[in-house]
């Protein structure tokens, strides 16, 4: 009603004159870049621009799936050991069974995709809280990339395209491979999320599920393609890191789902379920990765860097909250 | 709060509450002029109104007539724009809800907050003055006093250690109630208390109520059943148009007078629905049960026939319209469609069969809250709008407006947040859903639940024309008249049991109740 209203009304008109519900988040990526392109002169250049996408290529396949599955009301804790499995799979298939790396890889795939079934049976066939569910799975998938490789790295691989097309060559001799491989699975999961009556199946079962049962959407088959779907990003997200660095560690991962999770949620997602964008996730992963690549050029030590990712996280969901008018995140 | 403590003195010996007032006529709270603006909408013009001791004001109007904001005026969350308020005789101008509570107002709201893993004699106490012992909570004193409380104040014994989780809504209701009175409310306002209560339920908090006024609380209550508002108030001021537009005294209470007030126009008592349609009937129910709260139930439906479904609260009404729909899926019986025994596994069974639900439970099971209106009006069946892989989104839009302008609803426009439209019209999108489905049957509980009156009518209306256009429906609801006014036949429950198929030439008020309460 009344005022707080006339001024939410004024916010969305401007939302809609501009096409598009980020505008907060992508006002916030621009406020950042000036501050940094400000206070380091190599900050706003192309080099620096691809090279911050590259490193960053892997958490926004990630979190931009991840949500999709926080869209549908429920998260993965479990993405950064299904990352880890992935790389291990491969790797081990192509080292020690003598597979082809494309085969490897596919194999390596389908098992991220076997693990994250398995993650959204328990969840809704259970219905454990997907925080203490995917947690479980995390420590078991976990477990199982340690066993599989004895906690050893696996490296040393044979010679092949497949490399160059995940990871290491250089579109026009300038944009790095990886960028293509996150704009591509952006676009896939922005259409799937944003075009596609799948999509307002995920809004749906996220808002209200009960209401979504009642009007003949069947959740529980919504919620199941929403963690395969994030599992097989985190796949294509290890075998990317796998074709650049031509090395897979048991231990790659950590910490990932967490990351991805902030990623989203800088970018306005709600956890709560039936709120989020592929755009503001992507906009969200560019800002923190801006925020590192900033603080590097202004020569902080690392552990800075962690501390103030922390308060952007902090900031981007009190600025989100005030802005989108919205009670909570 | 005079002593309340030790507890053991018996119900009888009202003493006046609220620092003791006597009953004089004086006002407790007087308006004047109060007038307040949104933007350019004016929500309240001058309205002059006045609460006198110990009495009732019941407060009537429709969604948007300015109850609300009158409300929150007095609780302190708006201020108003122009005129004065007194509270007690002195001037009275509340920053906040807190604010008003320190002088004596309380406002009771639709949703309650409590805390639902605490005893009631812990939410009774929570606060800054809950009883201590040493560093922890004096659970036995608070009990003991809560239990006091209880006596003194409604005549009731309760165990006060029970959970408020496990307590119905009107239990925890009462608790809350008990809370106010234990902090000194002197005046409280009751804004649509009865919502979630059952008949029996309404009564004994009326009783409540009627006993605590007599003791000198003063209430304001606002509702939208004129029953309850005549059955319960002293006097009844009637807001329209943020205007007050007319004060009824206690003998000029009259049903056809106050709805007319509230509509500004008078409203059709009777129904212009004619003889049942004729034809075979295409649903069949054969001994019907969930195997908890109803069983054996059997009836027939004909295309574009109204079945209405009586019952007092837990005799399987409720539960009975959500099994048609396969929510949760009947477990004993047949239901044979077209003549052929259909087993409704899920609700997207019953949409392929060509059935349609809407909830009683708009707010928990029916909105998405955070969608727009145009994606609310077409979750059902959205099958129809991918073509191929992508959504027709102007398809959805057309869909939409299509669907909103056949049932009238008032809205900014399709991307409008569902949440800014008022009741009436969150429930004409709820049946509007259904009707580009074109379904055979709709199944309705509590058709007209938190809907104004003009709204009220609007839905029955649309519920007669659909039906006239053939669509059959199942309503079942808590409300006689709706029933009376729509139905071909009403199946009366008791106790999940078939207590009489009433045809419509024999149904009246006496005769539902009859069968459902004997």
């Amino acid at each position: 009603m009344g005022n707080a209203n006339a001024s939410r009304g004024g916010v969305a008109a401007f939302k809609r004159l501009f096409g598009f519900r980020d505008f907060g988040v992508v006002a916030a990526a621009l406020l950042i870049a000036a501050f940094f392109s400000l206070t380091s002169p190599v900050f706003l250049t192309a080099y620096n621009f691809f090279n911050l996408l590259r490193q960053t290529a892997g958490l926004g396949i990630v979190a931009m799936a991840m949500t999709v599955l926080i869209v549908s009301g429920e998260f993965d804790l479990s993405v950064g050991a299904i990352y880890a499995v992935t790389g291990v799979v491969t790797g081990l298939a192509t080292k020690s069974l003598g597979l082809n790396i494309w085969l490897s890889a596919v194999l390596g795939l389908s098992s991220a995709m076997l693990l994250g079934l398995l993650n959204g049976l328990l969840v809704t066939l259970t219905k454990i809280n997907s925080f203490i569910a995917t947690l479980a799975t995390q420590m078991v998938y976990r477990g199982i990339a340690m066993v599989l490789s004895q906690g050893q790295p696996v490296s040393n691989f044979d010679e092949d395209p497949f490399y160059s097309i995940l990871g290491r060559s250089e579109v026009f001799g300038l944009v790095p491979v990886q960028i293509l491989w996150l704009l591509a699975s952006g676009l896939v999961l922005f259409a799937a999320l944003h075009r596609t009556t799948f999509g307002v199946r995920v809004y749906a079962s996220g808002d209200n599920r009960d209401a979504a049962e009642l009007a003949g959407i069947k959740t529980a088959r919504v919620k199941r393609a929403c963690f395969l779907v994030t599992a097989a990003a985190a796949g294509l997200a290890s075998l990317v890191s796998l074709g650049y660095l031509k090395t897979v560690t048991p231990t790659q991962g950590t910490n990932l789902e967490l990351e991805a999770i902030a990623a989203a949620v800088i970018g306005g997602t709600s956890m709560s379920g039936g709120i989020g964008s592929i755009v503001g996730t992507f906009i969200g992963t560019f800002i923190m990765a801006e925020v590192r690549t900033g603080l590097v050029l202004l020569g902080t030590d690392a552990y800075v860097q962690d501390a103030f990712v922390g308060l952007v996280i902090a900031l981007a969901v009190i600025v989100n909250v005030k802005v989108s008018g919205r009670k909570a995140i | 709060m005079p002593d309340a403590s030790g507890g053991g003195r018996p119900a009888p010996d009202p003493r006046p509450i609220g620092a003791g007032y006597c009953m004089d006529g004086k006002l407790i709270l007087e308006a004047r002029d109060v007038s307040k603006r949104f933007g350019g909408a004016t929500a309240l013009d001058g309205v002059s109104l006045g609460v006198e001791r110990g009495r009732i004001l019941g407060l009537a109007g429709e969604n948007g007539a300015g109850k609300s904001t009158l409300i929150k005026i007095l609780c302190g969350v708006h201020r108003a724009d122009s005129g004065s308020l007194e509270l007690d005789g002195r001037p009275y101008r509340p920053r906040g809800p807190e604010d008003a509570e320190r002088r004596g107002l309380s406002v009771f709201h639709q949703e309650i907050p409590v805390c639902p893993h605490l005893s009631i004699a812990a939410n009774v106490f929570l606060g800054p003055f809950m009883p201590r012992r040493g560093l922890g909570p004096d659970w036995r004193r608070m009990n003991e006093e809560c239990r006091g409380l209880y006596r003194d104040l409604l005549g009731e014994e309760i165990d006060p250690s029970r959970l408020v989780g496990d307590c119905t809504a009107a239990e925890t209701q009462l608790a809350l109630l008990v809370r106010v009175l234990s902090r000194n409310a002197s005046l409280v306002v009751l804004d649509e208390p009865t919502t979630a209560l059952t008949p029996p339920e309404v009564e004994r908090l009326f009783a409540i109520l009627r006993r605590l006024r007599d003791r000198g609380v003063s209430f304001v209550f606002v509702s939208h059943m004129l029953e309850e508002l005549t059955s319960l108030s002293d006097r009844i001021a009637v807001l329209r148009d943020g205007r007050l537009v007319g004060e009824l005294a206690e003998g000029e209470f009259d049903s056809r007078r106050l709805s007319s007030l509230i509509a500004g126009r008078a409203v059709e008592g009777g129904s212009p629905r004619s003889a049942p349609p004729p034809g075979e009937p295409f649903l069949e129910a054969r001994g019907i049960g969930n195997g908890r709260s109803f069983s054996g139930l059997s009836f027939s439906l004909r295309a574009g026939g109204i079945l209405g479904v009586a019952g007092l609260a837990g005799s399987g009404r409720s539960d009975l319209a959500r099994s048609l729909f396969g929510s949760p899926p009947l477990s004993e019986g047949v239901l044979a469609i077209d003549g052929a025994a259909r087993s409704l596994r899920s609700p997207a069974d019953a949409i392929a069969l060509g059935i349609g639900f809407v909830p009683e439970d708009r707010k928990a099971d029916g909105l998405f809250h955070k969608l727009d209106v145009k994606l609310n009006l077409c979750m059902a069946g959205l099958e129809r709008f991918s073509g191929g892989i992508a959504l027709r989104e102007d398809r959805l839009r057309r869909e939409a407006e299509a669907a909103a302008a056949a049932v009238r609803v008032k809205m900014a426009g399709p991307d409008a947040a569902i949440g800014s439209l008022s009741g009436g019209n969150q429930q004409k999108v709820l049946i509007a859903r259904w009707l580009a489905l074109r379904p055979r049957l709709i199944v309705m509980s509590e058709p007209t639940r938190g809907v104004d009156v003009g709204a009220k009518q609007e839905i029955l209306e649309m519920i007669l024309g659909l039906s006239a256009e053939g669509c059959a429906f199942i309503i079942a609801s808590s409300e006689i008249e709706e029933l009376l006014a729509l139905s071909d036949e009403i199946l009366v429950l008791n106790r999940g049991r078939r207590a009489a198929i009433l045809p419509r030439a024999e149904a009246t008020k006496e005769s539902v109740l009859l069968a459902a309460t004997t």
